[in-house]
């Protein structure tokens, strides 16, 4: 199997500090990829590199078969959806998603403006200015402006984190939707898990520039193979074993009432259908969900839990 | 109460101060009489008149406009340019450049002036006209860069990236998404450039010589031989002139965002 995107060995820099290590990754054609992880892990300095915005020192990027590791940015196929949706301020609508075959003088450009708008439901707004719409307007405006030029990969640059959570349900759906109807190999940028388990085929973990893990969402989320990928994803209580590895469980896993630990009540907290417990006890600090349905623990009860063997998963550390 | 009209006094009596010479410049430029003079020997336009046919008025007038014009956009040239490379790139010793850049604002135009005669037109003697144009631009370069800058700044970067992803050269997205968005600053430095080059003293003094002289400089030299009042009717139309450029561009632009 080749792949239709792929990165390998590459090394990205700013200056003396390198952003992004021997990064190898393949990404099939029409696959949507998430590269996940929290700010400074390297994820949109990646994206960046993919997109041709920044040099590798070292390593090479394909995409369909071609190295365009030093190919411009104009040259590449690549479309991207920026953070802020970087919309041409001075346009309207139409002419900013007419920009790109503006500029490269493809044909049948009206037409092919107007399916664009239409495909993200945009097609009544054509003559607004960018000032004039909403955030999530703007971001469907960004969408149309990248998909109109038929790009080999569509990157995204956290498209979600500047909505309201509503309007961001709605954008996560649109963004399936849209990659289903058009088929275009995504790249998606987030450090929000949920976001990533819910749109991925498939999910790329990375940490301190360097990827942890890359798996379906369903291994993320049920499987993760370091602790750093386990507390992402929810694995909070993680105790080292004495063979080097650990085991990792998330506070729903934790059983309280009964059991060979013993600890004292720290704080808790409602939360809707669960009680979150914080427990401070011989093996540290640790997080315990119970149903409300139980009596509620008071601060500085002395409470018992178990750790069951089968509610955990081994992670190497 | 008494506070009210406290205030309006002083406001009557600032306005007054700020304004009052342009109404007695007005007054003085309708009068009938012979010689310069507050309040008006009876009223005629007599004076208006008279400073279309004073001919040095024609040329110097000819001279300042080129200057303007010319002057400011030659600044302009370099300083769009300069402001960009200021405002996007971690020049070395931007800050460095950026407060030379400003030092014609700074430095008193009479040593501007003094020093252009001396070490530049003197040992390489060019022109009068070459010199004024190149000591104009200089005049005017602070605030093409300043009023550019602040433009630019208030621009975000991104749009220049999403351009190059949509086809762009560098250079393509800075002509075609960069410059029309900080146009409205582009023109409010013109004008600035222009307002400021035209109404110049103290440097164009010092290197107007025989034959060539801007219009400031020529109207004090009419005045220290003829004291009529064609003089206060050219400092009218004059101050009209500028009142209209700035009232336009203020309608048209906001220019009051710019400056």
């Amino acid at each position: 199997m080749s792949d239709y995107v792929s990165l390998s060995g590459l090394t990205l820099a700013y200056g003396n500090t390198v952003a992004v290590d021997a990064l190898d990754l393949g990404i099939e054609k029409g696959e949507l990829v998430t590269l996940l992880g929290p700010s400074g892990c390297g994820k949109t300095t990646t994206m960046r590199a993919i997109a041709g915005l920044i040099t590798p020192r070292a390593g090479t990027i394909t995409i369909d078969g071609r190295d365009v590791t030093r190919v411009p940015p104009s040259r590449r196929g690549v479309g991207l959806v920026f953070q802020s949706y970087a919309l041409f301020p001075h346009l309207n609508v139409f002419e900013n998603v007419a920009f790109g075959l503006r500029v490269t003088g493809g044909g049948d450009l009206e037409p092919r403006v107007r399916a664009a708008l239409q495909t993200v439901g945009l097609s009544d707004f054509s003559g607004r200015r960018p000032a004039e719409l909403s955030g999530g307007q703007q971001q469907r405006v960004a969408l149309a402006r990248s998909l109109v030029m038929e790009p080999k990969v569509l990157l995204l640059d956290e498209p979600l984190s500047n909505l309201d959570a509503r309007l961001r349900l709605e954008m996560r759906m649109e963004l399936q939707r849209l990659q289903r109807q058009t088929g275009v190999t995504m790249v998606f940028v987030t450090h929000d898990q949920a976001e990533a388990l819910a749109l991925s085929d498939r999910i790329v973990v990375m940490r301190l520039g360097k990827v942890e893990q890359i798996g379906s969402p369903e291994e993320i989320y049920a499987r993760p193979r370091t602790p750093f990928v386990a507390d992402f994803v929810g694995f909070e209580v993680i105790l080292p074993q004495p063979d080097g590895d650990a085991l990792a469980w998330r506070p729903g896993g934790v059983v309280i009432g009964a059991g060979p630990h013993e600890g004292r009540v720290l704080g808790v907290s409602f939360a809707g259908e669960r009680r979150e417990y914080l427990i401070e006890s011989d093996l540290g600090r640790i997080k315990a969900d119970a149903p409300v349905d139980e009596a509620a623990l008071a601060i500085g009860a002395a409470v018992s839990f178990d750790l069951p063997r089968e509610n955990a998963v081994r992670v190497s550390a | 109460m008494s506070r009210t009209v406290a205030i309006v006094v002083i406001l009557g009596l600032t306005l007054a101060f700020l304004i009052g010479p342009f109404f007695i410049i007005i007054a003085a430029s309708l009068s009938a009489g012979e010689s310069l003079a507050f309040p008006p020997e009876g009223l005629s336009l007599r004076w208006v008149f008279k400073v279309f046919e004073v001919d040095s008025f024609r040329e110097s007038f000819a001279v300042s406009m080129f200057l303007a014009v010319f002057g400011t956009l030659a600044a302009l040239a370099l300083g769009v340019p300069a402001s960009y490379a200021l405002s996007r790139y971690q020049v070395r010793g931007g800050e460095t450049v950026r407060l030379l850049v400003s030092a014609p604002i700074i430095v008193p135009g009479i040593i501007v002036g003094l020093a252009l005669l001396r070490y530049l037109v003197i040992p390489t003697g060019i022109t009068i006209m070459t010199a004024l144009f190149l000591a104009h631009t200089a005049l005017v370069l602070p605030y093409a860069v300043r009023v550019v800058s602040a433009s630019l700044d208030n621009l975000r970067t991104d749009i220049e990236e999403a351009a190059v992803l949509l086809g762009c050269t560098r250079f393509g997205a800075f002509y075609k998404v960069v410059l029309p968005n900080i146009r409205g600053g582009v023109l409010a430095a013109f004008i600035l450039g222009f307002v400021t080059s035209f109404n110049q003293v103290p440097v164009s003094l010092f290197l107007s010589g025989p034959g060539v002289r801007t219009l400031p400089i020529d109207m004090i030299a009419y005045m220290e031989i003829t004291y009529d009042p064609s003089v206060a009717a050219l400092s009218s139309l004059l101050a009209f002139m500028s009142i209209g450029i700035v009232f336009a561009a203020e309608k048209f632009l906001g220019f009051s965002r710019y400056v």
